[in-house]
């Protein structure tokens, strides 16, 4: 654990809770590196996740939606969390990734499996966690950033981190707008291919941040505001007419109340947090025009107090209220949840273990309790070597679409849960002076039950319901070599995973699909990357492979599998502690034509060139 | 009876024997059969267009991107053959495919249509198209292959029945209405209030229109089965279902014109004579199928469903004779749904 001379006391108050979130015993998380964070600063959350981790994100391209997959689970599946809080939507119980800009974001953590049972409820396949925090320190830090690239793409982030020791404030605001006009080769519209322009893709969007941040000795307090919207024309598929008219407008904004405070030896921690989201989608063909707006009031309070020498027992009491307003639902719809969850995490010097039991109410009726238990062991004294296991049954609560969308909402659906079994192995160590090397590889099984799905109902129109039980069973391996030495800083990681998502036991003797892959879900996937700075130079290249990725059912045709190259360079001037960095990026860098998305092209070669003055007093 | 079946499919085995296109790549015979569209999942552009022929009792799978090198569309909604060519709508491309109906080859596209549903001839030159989401009847000429106009019901639509100078447009989608055109002038001339959303309609052997209304999916109203006079454009009779629950759908007759026939819950036959709805179904489907699509053999009674199973796998065509006897099951393409009948009455 880091710590800053000057604030001794209250960082422990502040990293502790987050340490224990992160750190519990027998758990796979990892951090985005901020190199990584800089590069995609002009990017959304998809593009970053998808050419960088082993999370799939299912994108429709360029201004259309994306939802990220871990481990072969579905995007509601995946939580998406801001400082801890869910904001995914309450309506389809997923976030689109492609409407969160990394420029806003200071670090993003993954919680894989049952990591994510730390943070909350319902993160079957895990959490992506964003967290947005001060730097402690008095000065004043000013940092613009803004870019152009290809297809009509400008950007401008602006960042003010100002304050003292005790106080600080963070003001972030951006804009993104982009034409998405890229040209891409139609292979389907005649047997010759041919040359197109992608056409109603243009996206628009805007937002900031502010927070405020107040500590004296025990205690901490902060209020957060995150608003953004984004306007989008929805591009078509390649085998529908390029203008549709579909469009779509979403609107959130973001409050979040927090308090830490140190008694004795307890961390006391309440935030409260209200959020707004209004989805618009028109379609003006199809003479659609579906208006939703939801709002979620959260009250999360917890209480951490050491127990013995070792071990820490948690306690948090999640109360999490929704209202929908759709006229898609036939009035407005509320939904209460509670959850209490106690944890218990014992780390010695080479051995440590994490237990937690969770109950959840769900409006007026208690949930099957979740538990997850994991442990961790350092093979050797003086070595950076962990083996660890854990094991979880996690609950997913249906979303309000899948019980109150007219037509074909259920009422009566069960809860999702799933069964997780996951062990890792992990080391850190370091080979020479200058030489670092970081290896992990784990194994997991999912056994996820009651999985809902729409399917067509009896009256013509689809309803949902619990007809699928799938496994998922696959492996994840990554390795990364650092080098530090005088003038040289390079890094070269390497990651690869493995899944075999399946359909089991089907009540339908018809049933073609039992045994195959799940659609859109690759079996195999890469990344690679190789970043170097000298003095002030420096340049990164990664590479993503997504394998094969079937579009039907029964797995008889598939998407060919993609590698795509980006290359990155720039230039970084500091004076006083003050920075100027131009970069240079290439996207893309092969040209390859490909589709995340069947139908739906991705574009080809792009450049971008960007520009960050950071300034320091 | 027998003689006509005996005939048919003598009529089926001669035509078969008698043409062997030459497709490249496909090791099969377009004889007599018939042709199934297979919609695809909305957006997922993987509706395909496959054949079953009673000659070699096969079917035969993803015959437009075999022949043309390319995807069909996305979902192709119905079919229908007029002399030497065959017309696929492809609903949400917005697009009629033109084909040569002995090759399958593509020979036109017209596109620009908004979600059209349905293809009637009006005569050698003249077609009209049914459509979903716009207040208009397209009017396609069938010698260029263009839009020749539009016409103007103020309401969505997705059947037609051509008798005479008249055509008898539904209005199904949340309507209740059969709209009449003077084919010749092509102007909506009159309309008929019937039951809620009427989805199908045939002819019977007295010229009579019969028209199936399901409802509406909110299931507030009953469906109805109505018997229309063409003629003088009046409800001649109206035979409301006995439940609120009764969805039915995909009305069809026989070829001698006597015997109706419609999916609810199964498939249920009932003579044009009786004022009775049948009280159980004909054909039951097993557990695990969905019937989706019906389609009588016009020359032999055969009657043909579409098991769409879960509507994401591949489903089935299944083959029952007149009597419900069943026959074979065929694996079609995702979600099999209309049919068009190679020797129709067409054609």
């Amino acid at each position: 654990m880091s710590t800053v001379d000057d604030t001794i006391k209250i960082k422990e108050v502040v990293i502790s809770r987050n340490k224990f979130n992160a750190g519990q015993s027998g758990y796979k998380k990892t951090t985005i590196d901020s190199s990584v964070l800089f590069n995609y600063s002009n990017s959304n959350l998809s593009e970053m996740l998808s050419e960088n981790t082993d999370i799939f994100i299912k994108s429709y391209g360029m201004g259309g939606t994306a939802t990220p997959s871990f481990r072969g689970t579905g995007a509601s599946h995946v939580l998406v969390d801001w400082n801890g809080i869910n904001i995914n939507s309450p309506m389809l119980g997923q976030s689109d990734l492609s409407l969160i800009p990394v420029g806003l974001i200071d670090d993003v953590q993954i919680y894989f499996g049952g990591a994510s049972m730390s943070l909350n409820d319902g993160g079957i396949g895990g959490t992506i966690n964003l967290e947005t925090k001060p730097v402690w320190k008095k000065e004043t830090l000013i940092s613009l950033n803004s870019g152009a690239g290809s297809f009509g793409q400008y950007w401008g982030l602006m960042n003010v981190k100002t304050g003292t020791c005790k106080f600080q404030t963070v003001t972030k605001g951006y804009f993104q707008n982009s034409e998405n006009n890229f040209r891409y080769l139609n292979t389907e519209i005649s047997s010759e291919p041919v040359w197109q322009t992608r056409t109603n893709s243009q996206v628009r969007q805007k937002g900031f941040i502010q927070e405020l941040y107040l500590r004296n000795t025990n205690n901490i307090a902060s209020v957060r505001i995150w608003y953004q919207s984004a306007d989008r024309n929805l591009p078509a598929s390649l085998l529908t007419p390029p203008n549709s008219g579909e469009n779509q407008f979403d609107e959130s904004l973001r409050t979040m109340l927090n308090y830490d405070a140190l008694k004795g030896s307890s961390n006391f921690s309440f935030t409260g947090a209200w959020m707004l989201s209004r989805l618009n989608y028109f379609n003006h063909l199809a003479s659609i025009d579906s208006r939703n707006l939801s709002e979620i009031l959260t009250l999360k309070a917890g209480v951490e107090n050491p127990v013995g020498a070792y071990a820490k027992l948690k306690i948090v009491l999640d109360e999490k209220s929704s209202v929908v307003k759709s006229n898609n639902y036939n009035h407005n719809t509320t939904r209460n949840t509670a959850s209490l969850t106690a944890s218990i995490d014992r780390k010695g010097d080479r051995f440590g273990t994490t237990i937690l039991l969770r109950a959840i109410l769900d409006n007026n009726t208690f949930l099957i309790p979740d538990f997850s238990t994991g442990v961790q062991f350092r093979l050797l004294n003086d070595k950076e070597y962990y083996f660890k296991a854990n094991i979880s049954r996690n609950s997913k609560i249906p979303s309000m679409n899948d019980m109150f969308w007219v037509p074909g909402g259920n009422h009566d659906l069960k809860n999702e849960y799933a069964l997780i079994y996951e062990i890792s192995y992990e080391m850190n160590q370091k080979i020479s002076n200058p030489l670092n090397l970081k290896y992990d590889l784990s194994v997991f099984r999912y056994n996820i039950k009651d999985m809902i799905q729409w399917h067509p109902g009896e009256y013509s129109y689809w309803t949902a319901d619990n007809i699928a039980n799938v496994n998922s069973t696959g492996g994840e391996s990554s390795v990364s070599l650092d080098y530090i030495h005088n003038n040289i800083n390079s890094s070269l990681k390497a990651g690869y995973s493995f899944t075999r998502v399946i359909a089991v036991g089907s009540k339908n003797e018809n049933d073609n699909s039992v045994g195959k892959q799940l659609m859109y879900m690759p079996e195999n996937q890469a990344n690679a990357s190789f970043r170097i700075g000298f003095k002030n130079i420096y340049s990164s290249w990664v590479v993503n492979f997504n394998g094969i990725r079937y579009i039907t059912v029964d797995n008889s045709k598939y998407l060919p599998g993609y590698f795509i190259n980006n290359l990155s360079t720039g230039l970084k001037f500091t004076l006083k502690g003050s920075s100027i960095d131009m970069n240079f990026n290439i996207d893309n860098l092969f040209n390859i034509n490909y589709q995340s998305i069947a139908y739906y092209p991705l574009p080809g070669r792009s450049y971008i060139v960007k520009i960050l003055v950071q300034i320091i007093k | 009876m027998n003689n006509l079946v005996k005939i048919g499919i003598l009529l089926l085995v001669v035509v078969s024997c008698s043409k062997t296109p030459d497709f490249p790549n496909i090791d099969y015979s377009l004889s007599g059969g018939v042709f199934v569209v297979n919609e695809g999942n909305f957006r997922s552009g993987n509706g395909s267009l496959s054949f079953y022929s009673y000659d070699s009792t096969k079917i035969y799978n993803d015959l437009f991107y075999s022949v043309n090198g390319r995807p069909l569309g996305d979902v192709p909604n119905s079919m229908a053959i007029k002399g030497d060519k065959a017309y696929i709508i492809v609903n949400n491309s917005g697009k009629i495919e033109v084909m040569d109906q002995s090759t399958l080859k593509s020979t036109a596209t017209i596109s620009g249509l908004i979600s059209p549903r349905n293809i009637s001839f009006v005569n050698d030159y003249k077609a009209y198209v049914s459509s979903l989401y716009s207040d208009s009847v397209i009017v396609i000429n069938l010698i260029d292959n263009s839009i020749a106009g539009y016409i103007n019901l103020r309401r969505s639509s997705e059947s037609i029945a051509v008798a005479g100078n008249k055509a008898f447009i539904s209005n199904w989608a949340g309507g209740n209405e059969i709209m009449v055109i003077n084919t010749f002038y092509d102007q909506v001339v009159d309309s008929i209030e019937v039951g809620i959303e009427p989805e199908s309609m045939a002819f019977d052997r007295n010229g009579m229109l019969w028209v199936l209304c399901n409802g509406g999916w909110t299931r507030q109203n009953y469906a109805e089965l109505i018997e229309i006079n063409p003629v003088s454009n009046s409800i001649e009779q109206k035979i409301v279902f006995p439940s609120k629950e009764a969805s039915p759908t995909c009305l069809k007759i026989d070829v001698f014109g006597e015997i109706l026939y419609y999916l609810d819950n199964g498939v249920r036959e009932m003579d044009i004579k009786s004022t009775d709805l049948p009280s159980a179904p004909f054909i039951i489907p097993e557990s695990g199928q969905y019937f989706y699509k019906i389609g009588i053999n016009p020359l032999n009674n055969d009657i043909l469903v579409t098991d769409a199973v879960d509507f994401v796998q591949q489903g089935y065509l299944l083959l029952y004779d007149y009597t419900g006897k069943f026959i074979s099951k065929q694996k079609a393409g995702i979600i099999p749904g209309s049919m068009c009948f190679k020797l129709s009455i067409n054609s």
